[in-house]
C-alpha cells in the first residue's frame, strides 16, 4: 500500500514536471503571433527609430513605457494612441525580455532579464544624448524599477528622472502565488482567466518557472522596502494605485509608501484611484468600461505628461 | 491548623501524582508566514487534569509582526489573536504528533489615512498539524505547519493575510515541578 501511495505521488510530481501546454497558433506564445515591436521596432523603440537625435530632439522629454508580467507593449498602446500627433515629447515602448514571443522564451527568462530590457533602453537613450528620460511603468515593471532605484541605477543620472508607477505589484491579490515554489513544479503552468481577445497580447499560459521568478522579484523588492530606501536627489516618483485592483493587491501601495521616501525624507506622491481594474490605464479589451474608468485613464495620462516638463 | 494540614497534603499529593494535575504550557510562539512576515508572540495551552488529560489542549496565542518583521522596519504592523483546540497523540512519548484548529482575529495597521479604504481586519481560521517534543522536564517544543482557510485579496480581506505558515512554540508547563520527578521520568522515556 505504501509503495502504491509513493508511486502515485511520484507520478503526480513527474507528470507535472516539464509539462508544457499546446499553445494555439492564434495565442501569443504559440510561435506565430509575436509582439508588434519585434517586427517593427522602429515604430516602438526610440533607440531604434531615433538613435541620433538632433539637439532639439535630445532635449525633449522621453517616456519609456514598461508593461507588466505576461503582457506586451499592447499594455501602453492607448497611451501611444493618445499621444499620437503631439511633438512635445517622445515615447519608447520597451518589450520585456521573454515577453511577446514564444512560450519557451518566456519560460526560460528570469526577472533579471526582464529588468535588463528596461536598463538597456535607458542606457541606449542616455548614450544617444537624450537629456530628459522618464518612465511610465505598470504592474510588474514597477518592482523592476523600484529595484533599479534601490541598487543606485539612477544615482549618476545627470538629469531629472521621473518615474510613474501604475498599479504596482508588491503583494499579489492571489495569495496562491506564495506557494508556487511548492506546487509550481507539480502544476507545470497556470492558465490565466483573460478576456476575449487578450490572448493575442498577453500570455494565456504562464510557466511556473516565470511565476517563481515573479515571486522571487516580489520578495526581493518587498524586503528592500521593508528595510527602507530613498530616491536619489534627481529622481521623482509618483504612484497611482487602483483601490480595488483585483490582481496587484492594493496593500502594495502601503508597502511602497512606507518603505520609500524622497531624497528629502518626505513621503513620495501617491494617489489611490477609485477603480476596480488592474492597470487602469489600459481599457482596450476590458469589458464594461465605465465613464469613470475613461476619466481615470485620461486624468492619469494628462498628469504624467504634465509632470515631465 | 487542620485546614493548613489539608492544604499541605493536597499540595504534596499533587506533586507526587503528576498525571492528576492539569497542564498549563506557557511560552513563546515564533511564526513565519511563507513568503511574507515573521510574527512572534506568546502562547498559552491548557489540558485538563482528568478526562482527556494531556490529549486535549485548549489554547490562546498572540503573534504579531511588531515583534518580528515590523520591528524597526517598514513592514506592516499586524496582529493575530488565536484561540485553539488541539489533540495530541502518543501520550507519555517524547515525540507526539498533534492536530489543531485555530480561530481568531487578524488586524493590520497601515499607518496613514490614505489607506483607510483598504480592508484591515479579518477572521482567522486555520488547521495546523505538527510534532511536539517533550522530555521529563516541563519544557515542550512544538512545531507545526498551518494553513489559513481565510486569506485576504485586498478587496474583501487584508492583503497581508497569507495562506501558509509554520511555527515553533517553546513552552513551559508551570504546573510540573522542576528537578527530579522520578514518576514522570519513568513514564516518559518512550520515544
Amino acid at each position: 500500500m505504501k509503495k502504491l501511495f509513493a508511486a502515485c505521488i511520484m507520478l503526480v510530481v513527474f507528470s507535472g514536471c516539464g509539462k508544457d501546454p499546446a499553445v494555439p497558433a492564434d495565442y501569443l506564445g504559440g510561435g506565430v503571433l509575436k509582439d508588434s515591436s519585434i517586427y517593427f521596432p522602429q515604430n516602438y523603440v526610440l533607440s531604434v527609430s531615433k538613435p541620433n537625435p538632433t539637439a532639439a530632439e535630445a532635449l525633449k522629454p522621453v517616456i519609456i513605457t514598461c508593461h507588466g508580467y505576461s503582457a506586451s507593449t499592447y499594455e501602453w498602446s492607448e497611451f501611444r494612441a493618445w499621444s499620437a500627433g503631439q511633438t512635445d515629447y517622445l515615447i519608447s515602448n520597451v518589450l520585456l525580455a521573454g515577453h511577446g514571443t514564444t512560450y519557451d522564451e518566456f519560460k526560460n527568462s528570469t526577472w533579471h532579464h526582464w529588468q535588463a530590457s528596461i536598463k538597456a533602453e535607458y542606457n541606449k537613450l542616455k548614450a544617444a544624448g537624450y537629456k530628459n528620460i522618464n518612465f511610465a511603468a505598470s504592474s510588474t515593471s514597477c518592482p523592476l524599477l523600484l529595484d533599479m532605484v534601490h541598487e543606485g541605477f539612477f544615482n549618476t543620472a545627470s538629469s531629472k528622472v521621473r518615474i510613474f508607477l501604475i498599479d504596482p505589484v508588491i503583494i499579489p491579490s492571489n495569495k496562491s502565488l506564495s506557494l508556487v515554489g511548492i506546487v509550481g513544479p507539480v502544476l507545470g503552468y497556470v492558465e490565466s482567466k483573460d478576456e476575449a481577445g487578450e490572448q493575442k497580447f498577453y500570455y494565456h499560459y504562464r510557466p511556473q518557472e516565470t511565476l517563481q521568478q515573479l515571486q522571487s522579484l516580489l520578495n526581493v523588492v518587498r524586503t528592500e522596502l521593508q528595510s527602507g530606501f530613498s530616491l536619489p536627489q534627481n529622481v521623482y516618483m509618483k504612484v497611482y494605485k487602483s483601490k480595488k485592483d483585483p490582481t496587484a493587491d492594493p496593500v502594495s501601495a502601503v508597502l511602497i509608501y512606507n518603505g520609500l521616501k524622497t531624497a528629502a525624507g518626505t513621503p513620495i506622491d501617491l494617489e489611490m484611484i477609485n477603480s476596480s481594474l488592474h492597470v487602469f490605464t489600459r481599457l482596450n479589451l476590458v469589458p464594461n468600461v465605465t465613464a469613470a474608468d475613461r476619466a481615470n485613464q485620461l486624468y492619469t495620462f494628462n498628469d504624467i505628461v504634465m509632470r515631465i516638463f | 491548623m487542620k485546614k493548613l494540614h489539608l492544604i499541605c497534603l493536597c499540595v504534596c499529593c499533587a506533586y507526587v501524582t503528576p498525571a492528576q494535575q492539569p497542564i498549563l504550557d506557557v511560552g513563546l510562539r515564533l511564526q513565519q508566514t511563507i513568503n511574507l512576515y515573521n510574527e512572534n508572540g506568546f502562547s498559552i495551552a491548557w489540558s485538563p487534569a482528568k478526562k482527556r488529560h494531556d490529549k486535549l489542549y485548549l489554547g490562546f496565542s498572540y503573534a504579531t509582526s511588531r515583534l518580528g518583521s515590523a520591528f524597526h522596519s517598514n513592514a506592516i504592523k499586524q496582529d493575530n489573536l488565536l484561540v485553539s483546540g488541539a489533540w495530541f497523540l502518543r501520550r507519555n512519548h517524547i515525540i507526539r504528533p498533534f492536530g489543531r484548529i485555530n480561530t481568531g482575529l487578524f488586524n493590520a495597521s497601515y499607518g496613514n489615512k490614505l489607506f483607510d479604504d483598504l480592508p484591515s481586519k479579518s477572521l482567522l481560521l486555520s488547521p495546523d498539524v505538527g510534532i511536539s517534543f517533550e522530555t521529563n522536564h516541563p519544557l515542550k517544543i512544538a512545531t507545526s505547519f498551518g494553513y489559513n482557510l481565510i486569506t485576504g485579496d485586498g478587496l474583501s480581506g487584508p492583503g497581508t493575510l497569507f495562506p501558509a505558515y509554520y511555527q515553533l512554540t517553546l513552552s513551559w508547563n508551570i504546573y510540573q515541578p522542576r528537578g527530579n520527578n522520578k514518576e514522570a521520568a519513568a513514564i516518559k522515556k518512550k520515544w
